[in-house]
């Protein structure tokens, strides 16, 4: 027997407050399934979530985002051996399999790729459109992905001199800081 | 090292959703279609590879051991492999590898894919959550809060490429997924059959970059397999076996910044290279008679005729524009519709791809056949920026 409105209702708020899913979307899939429109031997769908909470350490890299927190500076990391420059950095080189050490960067950089997500994932979709790019800081042989704020994203070149700009609101994480293009 | 024949064909269709059945009922559907294809029984099995991509997607970690047990072969020793979109080329190179050592002498090769359980309830849709689980194989520190997806990524190197040669342009790609969603028509496992024109696709939505709805392959949901066997055992059993001859391989650096340069796929040259020099291959033009290369993007197969060696770095663009890949052309390029008329099932696609060259070379394909096929070319990629690599070079019995 299909369920009568007052269990459709508890189902859906079950699930709601289960998954932070509205009522509304979820009565929009499943209100044909809950209310007798499917067969007995027609697939049954049904709502699920996968999720883990975290706190995870950053080991050597962790002054990096320190720096961006409390200083706002971009620091790159130097192999002892052959003096290659990291950023984003590396506890060591993976080239000469010796440590780094820490040294400042300026913040400025060039674009060096870019591209604009007009479609994305869900956890990115606020954010759209959007440049993702690659940025070779000064001072820095590797390239940081990044994300380049415009107010056209069509504008955005290679080779454009960006600078990065620090949020009012720090977390220690990449997301510290962005570009915009240079003055 | 022993020879290694391919002996048993099955797949399921490719679909954007499967509700019928579960990811491990789709798995169960290949392997029974295989062994049966093969006039085999899961007794004859010696050992198992299972291709399955993302863990987010089939919402169960280890789904290997689940679906071992769900196809009836314990206690026969398996090993499940992962390389992103290249996980099915990757499952049949260590499925090789395991009988041409002389380890086994039979192994089932099986991919399995079913992402479109991840459900965005705001969009009404599966790609949004779908995309976001892939998000989580970018580096979760320092790319995925930038927005590293799968096609900014390849999005990235086709804008350098473009700049280094001056192509691929984007009629060129264009053209590209007008000939895979056609082949497609033909295809009766295929997602996505088609017939459109260069303004559809010109027309289509932005995604990324130079990137347009029509330039990207349709993600699937399906599984495939293929049984592979030693020479000696084959030769018993087998009626019309094609044999690996090449087997190459590469893992370039998934971090762009790391990388010579961003405009070539260096990885799938060498593998590629490797594949093509272990078959004996000169000239991959001349000595190939079709191939299925990765298109998860348009301009991705464009790239892969170069660093397959079908034609000279920059020259992709000109043999699309020539006709030399069509159905009908010196070069077939993915008649099966490849990644973007047949789909891309991750775990899975790698094994598709290879079924679709050993039906060729069996004279199986029907109204997609390549007239007298006898020595193709697989090309399975994944990562950004074609991290992962695998090629492999097949061949007809006679040949």
């Amino acid at each position: 027997m299909p369920f009568n409105i007052g269990q459709r209702a508890k189902w859906y708020k079950y699930y709601s407050e289960k998954f932070g899913v509205s009522e509304d979307r979820l009565k929009r899939e499943f209100e044909k399934e809950l209310s007798g429109g499917t067969e007995i031997d027609d697939p049954l769908e049904i709502p699920d979530k996968m999720e883990i909470i975290f706190k995870y350490s950053y080991g050597e890299q962790s002054r990096f985002f320190r720096e961006l927190r409390e200083n706002k500076r971009i620091m790159g990391a130097k192999c002892v051996k052959c003096g290659q420059v990291y950023c984003p950095p590396r506890g060591d080189c993976h080239l000469c399999y010796e440590p780094t050490e820490w040294v400042e960067l300026s913040g400025k950089g060039t674009i060096v790729s870019h591209t604009v997500q007009y479609v994305t994932a869900s956890a990115l979709v606020r954010k759209t459109p959007f440049i993702c790019c690659y940025v070779q800081l000064d001072g820095a042989d590797t390239l940081l992905m990044t994300n380049l704020e415009m107010d056209d994203v069509e504008k955005c070149q290679k080779g454009m001199r960006v600078v990065a700009h620090f949020r009012h609101d720090r977390h220690g994480d990449i997301n510290d800081f962005y570009f915009k293009v240079a003055k | 090292m022993r020879r290694v024949a391919v002996v048993g064909l099955g797949t399921t269709q490719f679909r954007a959703r499967w509700t019928e059945k579960t990811y491990f009922e789709l798995g169960f559907e290949a392997a029974k279609s295989a062994l049966a294809d093969a006039g085999l029984s899961r007794a004859d099995v010696d050992c198992c590879v299972y291709g399955m991509s993302n863990d987010f997607f089939s919402r169960q970690s280890q789904p290997d051991m689940i679906l071992h047990d769900y196809i009836g072969l314990p206690p026969k020793p398996s090993v499940r492999v992962n390389s992103g979109g290249a996980t099915g080329g990757s499952a049949l190179r260590i499925g090789f590898a395991e009988i041409a050592s002389g380890m086994y002498d039979s192994c089932l090769v099986l991919g399995v894919e079913k992402c479109a359980d991840c459900f965005d309830y705001e969009a009404g849709r599966s790609s949004p959550e779908m995309l976001r689980a892939a998000l989580y194989a970018a580096d979760m520190t320092y790319d995925n809060p930038a927005g590293r997806t799968a096609v900014s990524g390849y999005a990235l190197a086709v804008a350098a490429h473009q700049e280094k040669f001056g192509g691929p342009a984007e009629e060129q790609m264009a053209k590209v997924s007008i000939k895979n969603h056609g082949n497609a028509i033909r295809n009766p496992n295929a997602q996505s059959p088609k017939e459109i024109t260069i303004e559809d696709v010109m027309n289509s939505p932005k995604i990324c970059g130079p990137f347009k709805l029509f330039d990207n392959c349709v993600i699937s949901e399906g599984a495939s397999a293929v049984i592979l066997m030693s020479e000696e055992k084959a030769k018993e059993v087998a009626k019309n076996p094609v044999w690996i001859t090449g087997v190459g391989a590469a893992h370039d650096w998934p971090s762009a910044g790391s990388r010579e340069n961003l405009y070539e796929f260096a990885g799938s040259r060498i593998a590629a290279r490797r594949a093509l020099d272990m078959a004996g291959v000169n000239d991959a033009r001349r000595d190939l008679d079709l191939a299925e290369l990765n298109d998860a993007f348009t301009a991705t197969e464009i790239m892969a005729y170069e660093d397959c060696f079908l034609c000279g770095e920059g020259e992709g663009g000109r043999m699309i524009d020539e006709g030399a890949t069509l159905a009908d052309g010196d070069m077939p390029v993915n008649l099966s519709g490849g990644l973007i008329g047949c789909g891309h099932a991750a775990g899975a696609t790698g094994i598709m791809q290879t079924i679709e060259v050993c039906l060729h070379l069996r004279g199986e394909a029907c109204e997609r056949q390549r007239a007298n096929a006898r020595r193709g070319l697989v090309q399975s990629c994944g990562g950004p920026q074609n991290a992962w690599t695998v090629c492999l070079v097949l061949e007809r019995g006679d040949a």
